[in-house]
């Protein structure tokens, strides 16, 4: 189901007109001197806090700002450059995760515990971690919005086989390595990384009764999609030329390895290529064949589309970011240009999965969090623990398939402003204090501002305030209840 | 009278809530029989639809053990026959026919199958042959041909094509976080995890601020409406104030939790009509396991689970059609890593009250060279919608097949009664 601006508009009784935003007191978007790790926000026309929406996992006050004064192409074009943004905050709380930057063999030496069970929860749970702490912190949205973006692409659940330490190395050589890089890199890499081939079963995928599980997402998820041309036979042959593709699990455990004894040395055909004997290049020019495919093209370019504008996604920008992907052999930073620059002013309101709503409200209100098990708890009840989607197509990326359990993101929104969540805090009498206001309707419209881009309607705003006031609540518990209560709106489930 | 919840579970929503510490109140959303609004159909089963997701091993769930191609394909996974004297009896399969057998995993299923409560349909499913989960899972989840078809789901049609009156929240759950694609459609459907975190927290001063927040904010929005609704319905329902009969034991699973929440929303008479459960798990290509492993597991699980339920509900079995499926079969020989690749004819189970059951239904298209399809895969001889149009039509209701299943003329198989 796929809301058109209007209605999204109706649906929050919201007034997102720039006449309703310029008529804020100015003052509520005065920045506050001194050290506090908030800051004032900045009034936003809809399309630009509808555009943060889709560059970032919700746009903190000083983004705002930012944006503002520098537009979308320049915001663009410094987070394509996401190595030259300073994270060094973030970097130093991920810094007690040892976990991210060990080599496969030490992580699965830490795991075994010898004398007692193997650990397979320690090295998924720091990289669960380590991921939402960069959701939050991290300076590189961009980065990190196109990394759960992969993340989901080539999906691995930490649950299958040796994946749950493997999937650190894959998050750090593949994922996040080519991530904004060129999508045959990510291909290739992805392809020979262990992680991958225990995943979908190649490391087992051995001459005379191959195992298709692979060769046939491969195709379908990672590459050509389910309609780009492929056949029964190509997945067979394929498996065949993947044959020998495995994981070594003695001396550098968890690293790739070709197994020439298993490998089918005959000749294959694939998508109507003769794949002649040639060990381990055999499938490696299939991968070459599939990043140039232009099909491949159509389904990366739709499914980008899809996850920044709308869906279903804009035909014309699709075929005009295909186009750049061919032209430019799959520079993933050269399509994203034209979805972003070209396709974000057609840009519909899109459901927030899971982890958007959370990293969002933590986000915009300037939370302070350690992003752990009480988040983390949260985002499983709500459907979305990262590495957790159990098979290889990755969490959906359709509205309707999550807007159905509304009662976590409820209950989340209230645990947070009523300090519930073990080691997350909100500011909320800082919040109060930087907005400018003077009063509590004042307040609750600076928080409208912030949190939905608009402030509410002052008639609407006062009948939520006389709600809470007749259920009982102080001056405090109604900022509070209130704040809870916009983040539980039908409004900030939209992004 | 014009009955809109049929008097039989009238008289027992009565009782029950006599019985427990739930409020004998007339609920808002149960219709009120003296303003009956017009064409009305009584409500017919509850309708259970289990998905077995990932193209469960349907050979080895319910084994052809009387076919010698089974064990010419299936050198190392294949279950061994009921009177292969070689094996240990607790790994052979089951006999059901003196043809098929159930998997041993099975076994609580045996005395539902004895009792006749329990239909197989073998080599059923659908048309496509794309071998794809994921557009096998949409297609058959949407109950259609090919992607041109409607966008909703087959259940979520039948709840829209059928007005039975029931205004509840619970008429529909998806259980788990997300719902089922088949339950899309213009009825609003809730995913429900768990009863029991199924609140708001806080003390009572606490709750009733939020509420109220809620209330407001939500006053005009179909799915919130919905949400609140379901939060006061379960709040009486509580697994801690109501608890299970102690002899019936679920297994400890989320699915085990599924039914059991299923179980529970039916006997309390709140409305559910339609309950959808997943069993994932199920794509065995590597490492499968025969008599024992890691599909042997699973179907511990499910049939833990289901013959849990049926002795839950056995009072309310009459209106109750519980239906298994999965998205399609798997290759028909083994592969050279203990497991199976994707395949295409599938099997259904069909338990209920009123189920021609202890019969394995459908033409078996058999596993020898010539037989099987495609790269080596069971032939599919009954459209897996000639199922579940049946039970549509006989447990349901529901007359309107032309729009729950559109370009499919479902043929009745003779199924359920």
């Amino acid at each position: 189901m796929s809301l058109n601006r209007r209605d999204f508009l109706k649906l929050t009784g919201l007034v997102a007109s720039s006449a309703a935003l310029a008529s804020c007191s100015p003052s509520i978007f005065q920045r506050v001197a001194g050290a506090s790790p908030l800051s004032a926000w900045t009034p936003l026309p809809g399309a630009d806090f509808l555009a943060l929406g889709r560059l970032t996992f919700g746009p903190r006050p000083e983004e705002r700002a930012y944006f503002v004064q520098h537009g979308l192409q320049a915001w663009v074009e410094e987070q394509l450059a996401y190595e030259a943004i300073d994270d060094f905050f973030c970097d130093l709380r991920l810094k007690p995760f040892d976990t991210l930057r060990m080599r496969a063999h030490e992580l699965a030496d830490l795991s075994d515990k010898i004398f007692d069970d193997l650990d397979r929860q320690t090295v998924p749970n720091e990289l669960r971690h380590a991921t939402l702490l960069r959701q939050v912190y991290s300076r590189r949205q961009l980065f990190e919005v196109m990394t759960e973006f992969w993340s989901d692409h080539f999906n691995i659940a930490t649950d299958k086989g040796n994946c749950f330490y493997l999937k650190t190395v894959d998050d750090r050589e593949v994922i996040r390595k080519h991530a904004l890089g060129s999508f045959r890199d990510l291909l290739w890499a992805s392809a020979h990384s262990p992680a991958m081939l225990v995943y979908l079963d190649n490391q087992v995928n051995v001459k005379g009764a191959p195992n298709e599980n692979y060769a046939r997402e491969l195709m379908e998820l990672h590459s050509l999609g389910v309609h780009g041309g492929y056949s029964q036979q190509d997945v067979m042959e394929l498996a065949r030329a993947l044959t020998g593709w495995t994981v070594k699990e003695h001396f550098w455990t968890g690293d790739f390895s070709f197994d020439d004894g298993q490998h089918d040395t005959g000749e294959k055909y694939v998508l109507g290529m003769r794949i002649p004997a040639n060990g381990q290049a055999e499938a490696e020019s299939v991968v070459e064949a599939l990043a140039q495919h232009p099909s491949t093209a159509q389904f990366i370019a739709a499914k980008l589309a899809r996850r920044f504008l709308a869906d279903p996604s804009p035909a014309e920008i699709v075929r005009r970011a295909a186009d750049a992907f061919t032209r430019t052999h799959g520079d993933i930073r050269a399509v994203l240009r034209v979805v972003l620059l070209d396709g974000l002013p057609l840009a519909q309101p899109r459901y927030k999965r899971p982890v958007h709503f959370v990293v969002s409200a933590l986000r915009m209100l300037g939370a302070d969090t350690d992003a752990g098990p009480a988040v983390q708890n949260y985002l499983m009840r709500m459907g979305q623990l990262a590495f957790n989607w159990p098979t290889p197509d990755g969490y959906p990326d359709r509205d309707a398939a999550w807007q159905g359990n509304l009662m976590p993101r409820w209950q989340f929104a209230f645990a947070l402003v009523r300090g519930e969540l073990e080691n997350t805090n909100l500011d909320l009498p800082g919040l109060r204090d930087i907005s400018g206001a003077h009063d509590l309707p004042g307040v609750i419209s600076a928080l409208a501002s912030l949190l939905l881009g608009a402030p509410l309607p002052p008639t609407q705003r006062d009948e939520w305030i006389a709600s809470v006031r007749a259920a009982g609540a102080d001056e405090d518990e109604t900022l509070a209840v209130l704040t809870g209560g916009i983040l539980a709106s039908p409004a900030f489930q939209w992004r | 009278m014009t009955i809109t919840l049929s008097r039989h579970s009238f008289i027992q929503s009565s009782t029950l809530f006599a019985g427990a510490a739930l409020a004998p109140m007339w609920p808002a959303w149960m219709p009120r029989l003296a303003f009956a609004p017009e064409k009305l159909t009584p409500r017919g089963d509850v309708l259970v639809v289990v998905f077995l997701r990932g193209a469960a091993d349907m050979l080895n769930v319910v084994v052809p053990h009387g076919e010698d191609a089974y064990y010419t394909l299936r050198p190392t996974l294949g279950i061994p026959r009921p009177d292969d004297k070689n094996i240990k009896a607790e790994e052979r399969a089951l006999d059901l026919d003196g043809f098929f057998g159930f998997h041993p995993a099975l076994r609580l299923l045996l005395p539902i199958w004895q009792e006749k409560q329990l239909a197989i349909i073998h080599a059923c499913g659908a048309p496509d042959e794309s071998r794809s989960h994921f557009k096998s899972m949409e297609l058959m989840e949407r109950g259609v041909d090919d992607e041109k078809g409607p966008a909703s789901g087959w259940i979520g049609r039948h709840l829209a094509t059928l007005n039975t009156g029931n205004r509840s929240p619970l008429r529909a759950v998806g259980m788990g976080t997300l719902p089922q694609r088949s339950l899309s459609g213009s009825v609003p459907v809730s995913a429900l995890r768990s009863i029991a975190d199924f609140h708001l927290g806080g003390d009572a001063r606490a709750v009733a601020q939020m509420r109220s927040v809620l209330d407001t904010i939500y006053a005009a929005d179909t799915l919130g409406q919905e949400t609140l609704g379901i939060m006061d319905i379960l709040q009486k329902l509580d697994p801690s104030t109501n608890p299970q009969p102690p002899k019936i034991q679920y297994p400890d699973s989320e699915f085990g939790l599924a039914l059991k929440q299923t179980a529970m929303l039916i006997k309390a008479e709140v409305g559910l009509e339609v309950s959808a459960i997943d069993l994932g798990g199920w794509d065995t290509h590597f490492a499968q396991g025969g008599s024992t492993g890691l599909m042997s597991n699973l179907l511990a699980d499910l049939a833990a689970g289901l013959a849990a339920f049926h002795a839950d509900i056995a009072g309310h079995l009459d209106h109750i059609t519980v239906v298994t499926m999965s998205e399609f079969g798997r290759r028909a020989a083994e592969n050279g890593s203990l497991g199976t690749d994707h395949g295409h004819g599938s099997m259904m189970m069909v338990l209920g009250g009123h189920v021609q059951g202890g019969r394995v239904h459908g033409n078996w298209p058999g596993l020898r060279e010539g037989q099987l399809i495609g790269p080596g895969d069971l032939a599919v001889t009954t459209d897996y919608r000639d199922v579940l149009g049946e039970i549509c039509l006989k447990r349901l209701n529901n007359p309107a097949l032309g729009e729950i299943f559109p370009g499919h003329q479902p043929v009745a198989r003779g199924v359920v009664t």
